[in-house]
């Protein structure tokens, strides 16, 4: 029983005539799927994420998320689809510098629909961050950020998940704290998207694609499981 | 939660939101104080127009010498003609009888006071203070049969020291002009003398009069160097019953013509022509024109440059909150929320920022009228929207580019790094 959440057909991006981040590329993935990006610095990763995620548009290609053609959407719409089918977490965390913790996940709330704050303060407790409500991310640890980023990029119940480095300013004790997070999400039936550098982390998903110079140079199924 | 986002982003960049507010802050108070001012000294040339008291002069036609405002060139008086007193009451007769609200007639006489060397010439004028008229053939049957008028009535605004004569047939009391009590020495209280000569056929005749002072006027007009009696004593000394020189006449005429006036009085007293001071006011009210177009533009200025200060305020803020915002729409804020998010915090800097303009601006509208104008200026609570309206959409209006780009930033900045 597979059920294909994302497609994209002959997708490219270009920024400007030479470079190419993103070149012709085919795929699709299935619901529930942790895919794993790899691939060396430059050849398009994180525009593949921002293509896929509804925050850049392709120059030519299209994009299907749960049978939506998102690239026929315009900015506004982009923006609400977004909202309910993607969360998204980051290499710098991006929260909001005078906002606590709790209130950085209310704000997605609040853009998403409405505030409600038992529900935000159990998402922070499910990224065991109960304790650390009302700090502001100034006060809080790289890894307790990530984990509020990831408070915030789930409060709102997207299907998809996108990841970029979520782990790479983090050591390792708090990635691992952050990898088991997103390792319970995938069980849960998210659908994950997580952009590496770490072969290793690679490695803990589905599927393993490779990105060189903007198109896919391997995608690999794995079998062996942790 | 928006009031959340919204109080905490700006308490956070306090320092940053606070230049914003002092640019405001400054366009308002200008603002403000130019306003109150101009508004208040518009209301004070209503009163100087009133402190003119006589808008109009009735004197006898075909009078060839200079009717000087509001004193009279007494060296050119002596030949001409005069008005019946007893025609006074005509003037209350006219169509726009009510609206005059009052008259006072002048008679002019050279008189000397002090002893010997001392001896000096000065102008003795018996006129009204407070004098019951009687009307004897009202314009209306309802309309009153006495009218009270009298100096007193037509220039308010005079300086009194001591008492007005309050009596209408006190033949002993005088109220002397400042300069003429300094020359004299003269105090409240003081009795003096005048004398008269009258030159009969070439023998000249002494006439000697005491009088009182029960006031003493400063007027910083020709009123200074004067000798006010009533109309009767002046009469009397000279031997001219029943004659005055000229007749003030205080017309309240916002909308009514003046020349109608004058016409009318014309008409009911034939051999007297009434002139307008009308010129006068209209120079004055020139000035002031010219002044408040000079405030306008000041404030102008001012208010461009507050604008300017909230753009750049506003502007750095974007450039600033760049990743904050492509967070905020990552997680799915519209264009127009976060327009909506800059525009309030771009109102309550307007907000804030009138409204201590408006305490400023009122503070200083008191330096500008003590200094510039010598009055204090009233504070006026009717301006407060009005600087609080002008702040907020100036604020508005200087953030609109910065929200523009706002809007135009791009979620794909939060995946990408520094
Ligand atoms: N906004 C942009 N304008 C122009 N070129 C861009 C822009 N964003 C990315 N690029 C270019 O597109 C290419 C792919 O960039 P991308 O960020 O997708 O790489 P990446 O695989 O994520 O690299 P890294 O591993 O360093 O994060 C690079 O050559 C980059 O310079
Ligand atoms: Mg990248």
């Amino acid at each position: 029983m597979t059920k294909e959440i994302i497609r994209l057909t002959n997708l490219t991006k270009l920024y400007d005539k030479d470079t190419r981040p993103i070149n012709n590329v085919t795929v699709s993935m299935i619901k529930g799927a942790w895919t794993s990006i790899m691939g060396p610095s430059g050849s398009g990763k994180t525009t593949l994420l921002n293509l896929i995620g509804c925050l850049d548009s392709p120059t030519k290609g299209t994009i299907h998320i749960n049978g939506t053609e998102i690239t026929k959407l315009n900015r506004d719409q982009l923006t609400r689809f977004r909202r309910e089918n993607i969360g998204l977490i980051f290499q710098q965390y991006h929260l909001v510098p005078y906002l606590t913790a709790l209130e950085n996940v209310l704000m997605a709330q609040y853009y998403h629909s409405i505030v409600d704050e038992s529900e935000a303060i159990d998402a922070l407790k499910r990224v065991g961050l109960g304790h650390r409500l009302k700090h502001v991310p100034a006060h809080l640890s790289g890894g307790e950020q990530q984990r509020v980023c990831i408070a915030r990029a789930l409060i709102n119940e997207p299907e998809i998940l996108l990841a970029d480095e979520p782990t790479g300013n983090l050591d390792q004790k708090n990635g691992e704290v952050v990898l088991k997070l997103i390792k319970k999400l995938r069980e849960e039936g998210h659908t994950i998207i997580l952009v590496t550098h770490n072969p290793d982390i690679g490695r803990l998903g589905d599927r393993l694609i490779e990105l060189i110079d903007g198109k896919i140079s391997s995608d690999t199924a794995i079998n062996i499981k942790m | 939660m928006f009031l959340r986002i919204l109080r905490k982003s700006l308490s956070k960049r306090k320092s940053r939101i606070a230049i914003a507010v002092i640019s405001v802050i400054m366009g308002a108070a200008i603002a403000t104080a130019l306003l109150s001012v101009s508004l208040d000294v518009s209301e004070k040339v209503g009163y100087e127009f009133r402190k003119y008291g006589a808008n109009l002069i009735v004197v006898p036609k075909s009078d060839t010498i200079e009717v000087g405002f509001p004193g009279v060139d007494f060296g050119s008086v002596t030949e001409q003609r005069y008005i019946n007193e007893s025609d006074l009451w005509k003037i209350k007769t006219i169509f726009w009888r009510n609206n005059v609200l009052g008259f006072a007639p002048i008679l002019y006489q050279v008189v000397s006071v002090g002893e010997n060397q001392y001896e000096q010439n000065v102008v003795l004028a018996g006129t009204y203070f407070n004098k019951d008229v009687e009307i004897i053939e009202p314009y209306s049957l309802d309309d009153p049969s006495i009218f009270n008028t009298g100096i007193q009535k037509i220039s308010p605004w005079w300086k009194v020291n001591g008492n007005w004569i309050e009596d209408q047939n006190d033949t002993t009391s005088s109220m002397v002009g400042i300069k003429v009590a300094e020359k004299l020495n003269l105090e409240i209280g003081n009795i003096f003398t005048i004398k008269y000569y009258e030159n009969y056929e070439g023998l000249i005749n002494e006439t000697i009069y005491n009088l009182t002072v029960k006031g003493i006027i400063e007027t910083d007009g020709n009123e200074d160097n004067q000798i006010f009696v009533n109309l009767q004593v002046a009469q009397d000394l000279t031997s001219r019953m029943d004659k005055v020189h000229l007749i003030q006449v205080s017309a309240l005429c916002n909308a009514c013509p003046v020349d109608t006036f004058a016409e009318e009085i014309e008409g009911k007293i034939p051999y007297a022509e009434a002139r307008t001071v009308k010129q006068l006011v209209n120079a004055e009210m020139n000035i002031l024109g010219k002044i408040e177009d000079m405030m306008f533009l000041v404030t102008i200025v001012a208010l461009l440059a507050s604008a300017l200060g909230v753009m750049t305020t506003m502007t750095t803020s974007v450039i600033e909150r760049q990743k904050e915002i492509g967070l905020m729409k990552s997680v799915g804020a519209e264009d127009k929320k976060i327009a909506f998010l800059f525009l309030s915090e771009a109102s309550i800097i307007g907000a804030i920022g009138g409204l201590v303009g408006y305490i400023v601006g009122t503070v200083l509208a008191q330096f500008i009228g003590l200094s510039v104008f010598d009055t204090s200026i009233t504070p006026r609570v009717e301006i407060i929207p009005i600087a609080l309206g002008i702040s907020v959409g100036i604020a508005l209006l200087a953030s609109s580019l910065p929200v523009r780009r706002a809007t135009k930033v791009e979620p794909a900045i939060v995946l990408r790094g520094e």
